[in-house]
């Protein structure tokens, strides 16, 4: 008797990622405690054993195999040598950290048809305390044991069938649950909501595409706020000392033919700033006002101190889909600054206020329009970095690329496809094939290192094919990164310099991470259809 | 007795699985073609053009050959699962619809290929062995790898676009057909088609049908030029002997469906 109390209350001690834990997930870099490493999203590890001089030492250490062939998105979190991943649609796994062997698996069940954009893909989870949290294709919220593997609770967020599905990996704050969802492409009206971690009770609810009598409804013509997009299907980042969690919205609909919704179109392709613990908006900033083509802006909210014009700011950075690099003041939300980062020629330029002048005859029309940068943007949704080693701002970029827009007419119809044009490009917007035979001169991928102040330029590495992939910059100036090519590369984050490279054949489409066994630093990075690890040669 | 029934039951219902019966569509008036032409334009053109010549997210679907479909019941379960792995979702139309979009999308090659050749396709099987065009072209199996297999390409070019194919060979040609150049360092040419290429490396299939990895560092210079090798035969053939091969072409379809 006495022995089986023991063991339980040894149970209930293990693995506790409190919110303490969180808060200071920085501190501990052994661990990748949530989906962008730390609340201020940097993409950043304290860890230095892996070296420019020795990264051409490091070994596969394991290969976790996934079970689907959709695109495998998902950046695991680590909690004192476990890792737990998600596969597509819906499955969480929980491994071995030092060896990749299998714990347990949890398969949520899915309906037969669901209302993906883009495929049925997951990017992630949370933990708080000993619960995973996993965001559903029919739209659930699922709370999961992390130690068995077992269900502890489930919450409808919406209701699937009207378009909506959850792709994005959960943000904790506090003892909530964050989560927005995908849709933007089938008429759905989207929303950020948080829910009490224990039992996944609705908390706060805030509405991207507010209704009428709401303070930014005036920005739709007619009805066509119903119908108005703004998904949320990336995760955002959280200020402990401002209490603001930051978000990217995504896209009006339908997403081509913006006659159908006149006016600015608040509050999609926005970054918002709400407080945590209400969902009220702090402030909002609209990248791109009445947008016509497609730039969602779900980029990784970064969030870094670091000076400004001789002062110390608090500072939100913003790499967005629509070419153009911006720094704001994350207390307050004002603008200071935005430049193009790759080719465009959408818009003249931004006014005082960092709203765009656009130039004339660059959205869709029937015949089709060529605007730069192309659909899907400068960069996208994959995490950029920034680090306090180099100070420096580090993303991927679609450079010299562009798209031909066509709008036609359509009607709303639940459950149906909802974007009344579409988009040609040489660049495809989502190519898993293995052959590039593309035009060199039809745009190319760079890693980029950007000064975070002014965003220009520092280094880049050009490559042949465009990137979907996060990057991962350490203290010891170590830079991952991987591509559509299937190459996973280490460059030197001072100076862009390429230090180490493995084909492992196959798209990375999420982020690499960085964490410790026994000590050891290794590295892991989903491409193609795995998860490899790799660690220095013992 | 039971099991035997069950045994039989299930052996009948693998049987009818994997028979050569093939769901027809049922929906194909020209109503019900019209019907599929404004579903594919709302839920479909976005990916796939509005011509459904191809898009920036899907490939072309009016050739009449499918990468991950072989008939009509193989189109309605592509658009009712999607494709793994790729941005085809599968769709929650009603099967009507989903049939009518099949019809819309036969059509398109179907009036494409309507076009019947001018010329006499005996004489033109002899001009293609007397022009030798299998020393760079494969054919039924055998030929030079260097060029486009012509086995099935009456199924996949039309009339028009096989005459335009002789007359002006360069004005469209796929990419794995484009002309490299390359340079070594070490004094080398390489000359042939790019058939990959990334970051590091391109990948070749040299003149001799060798296929060749080469190291970009090991590069001096490189060309890649967007024509193609064939030589045009307007000067080369007449009118008639061309509508003759063009005739000829027509009929290499092949098992294609």
């Amino acid at each position: 008797m006495r022995a089986v109390s023991l063991l339980f209350a040894a149970c209930s001690l293990y693995a506790q990622v409190t919110y303490d834990r969180l808060l200071k997930a920085a501190d501990e870099p052994g661990n990748w405690l949530t989906y962008h490493g730390q609340y201020s999203s940097i993409h950043h590890s304290k860890l230095a054993q892996i070296t420019p001089a020795n990264v051409k030492d490091l070994e596969l250490k394991w290969v976790v195999q996934a079970k689907s062939l959709e695109k495998h998105e998902t950046t695991p979190i680590v909690v004192d040598g476990v890792m737990y991943i998600t596969e597509a649609p819906n499955v969480v796994v929980a491994l071995d950290a030092a060896t990749g062997r299998e714990f347990w698996t949890y398969e949520h069940p899915l309906p037969d048809v669901t209302y993906p954009c883009c495929g049925r893909v997951n990017r992630g989870l949370a933990i708080l305390g000993n619960t995973l949290y996993l965001g559903t294709h029919d739209a659930k919220l699922i709370a999961i044991d992390a130690s068995t593997g077992q269900k502890r609770w489930e919450t409808v967020v919406t209701d699937y069938k009207k378009g909506y599905a959850l792709a994005l990996a959960p943000l904790i704050v506090k003892d909530k649950v964050i989560v927005g969802t995908a849709g933007g492409e089938l008429g759905i009206r989207g929303f950020l909501a948080a829910y009490d971690a224990k039992t996944g009770k609705e908390v706060w609810r805030f509405k991207i595409i507010p209704e009428p009598g709401e303070k930014g409804n005036e920005t739709w013509g007619g009805d066509s706020w119903k119908y108005g997009g703004g998904s949320i299907w990336l995760t955002g980042s959280y200020d402990p000392d401002t209490n603001l969690t930051y978000w990217g919205t995504g896209n009006p609909g339908p997403d081509w033919n913006p006659a159908k919704r006149p006016g600015d179109n608040l509050y999609t392709d926005s970054a918002i700033a709400l407080d945590a613990d209400t969902g009220k908006l702090k402030w909002h900033f609209q990248f791109t006002p009445h947008d016509e083509w497609d730039w969602d802006s779900v980029q990784t909210p970064v969030l870094v101190d670091h000076e400004y014009k001789g002062k110390m700011r608090k500072l939100l950075l913003w790499a967005n889909r629509n070419g153009f690099y911006y720094v704001f003041d994350r207390v307050t939300g004002q603008f200071l600054s935005g430049t193009p980062f790759v080719k465009q020629n959408w818009a003249v330029g931004l006014d005082e206020m960092g709203r765009p002048v656009k130039a004339p005859g660059r959205g869709p029309s029937a015949a089709g329009t060529v605007t730069f940068p192309g659909v899907q943007g400068g960069t996208n949704w994959f995490a950029p970095s920034y680090s306090p080693v180099t100070k420096l701002f580090y993303l991927n970029t679609w450079d010299d690329y562009s798209s031909i827009f066509f709008a036609w007419d359509q009607d709303y119809e639940q459950g149906k496809w909802y974007a009344a044009g579409g988009v040609k490009a040489e660049v495809q917007s989502a190519s898993r094939d293995r052959l590039n035979r593309r035009n060199p001169g039809a745009g190319y991928g760079a890693t980029r290192a950007l000064d975070p102040v002014t965003g220009k330029k520092i280094w880049e590495f050009r490559t042949a094919e465009v990137s979907e992939s996060g990057i991962l910059t350490t203290a010891s100036n170590v830079l991952f990164t991987g591509n559509r090519e299937g190459h996973f590369m280490a460059l030197d984050a001072t100076n862009g310099k390429l230090l180490w490279r493995k084909y492992l054949s196959g798209m990375a489409a999420s982020s690499p991470i960085t964490f410790l066994v026994n000590g050891k630093q290794y590295v892991t990075v989903a491409i193609g259809q795995a998860l490899f690890c790799f660690g220095l040669r013992d | 007795m039971k099991v035997m029934t069950l045994a039989a039951l299930s052996a009948a219902a693998a049987l009818a699985q994997h028979s050569d019966t093939v769901l027809v569509n049922p929906f194909q008036t020209p109503d019900d073609r019209a019907r599929g032409a404004v579903f594919f334009r709302s839920q479909c053109a976005s990916c796939h053009g509005a011509d459904a010549t191809g898009g920036a997210g899907g490939p072309s679907l009016a050739t009449g050959t499918f990468r991950h479909a072989a008939s009509d019941e193989g189109l309605f379960k592509v658009i009712t699962k999607g494709v793994p792995g790729t941005p085809m979702p599968g769709f929650s139309m009603n099967g009507r619809e989903i049939w009518q979009i099949v019809g819309y999308l036969r059509s398109l090659s179907a009036s494409r290929m309507a076009e019947q050749a001018a010329g006499d396709a005996a004489k033109g099987r002899a001009i293609v062995g007397a022009q030798k065009c299998t020393g760079c072209h494969w054919m039924h199996g055998g030929g030079s790898p260097r060029g486009l297999d012509l086995s099935t390409i009456g199924a996949r070019l039309s009339v028009g676009e096989l005459k335009r194919a002789l007359v002006d060979p360069s004005a469209e040609v796929a990419p794995q057909y484009w002309l490299w150049e390359g340079k070594l360092k070490s004094g080398e040419t390489i000359k042939g088609h790019r058939l990959n290429e990334d970051t590091f490396s391109i990948q070749i299939m040299d003149g001799a049908g060798k296929l060749r990895g080469v190291d970009k560092s090991t590069l001096a210079e490189q060309k890649l030029e967007r024509r193609s090798a064939m030589p045009s035969f307007k000067d080369r053939m007449s009118e008639a002997q061309i509508n003759d091969v063009v005739a000829y072409l027509a009929t290499l379809k092949g098992d294609a469906r």
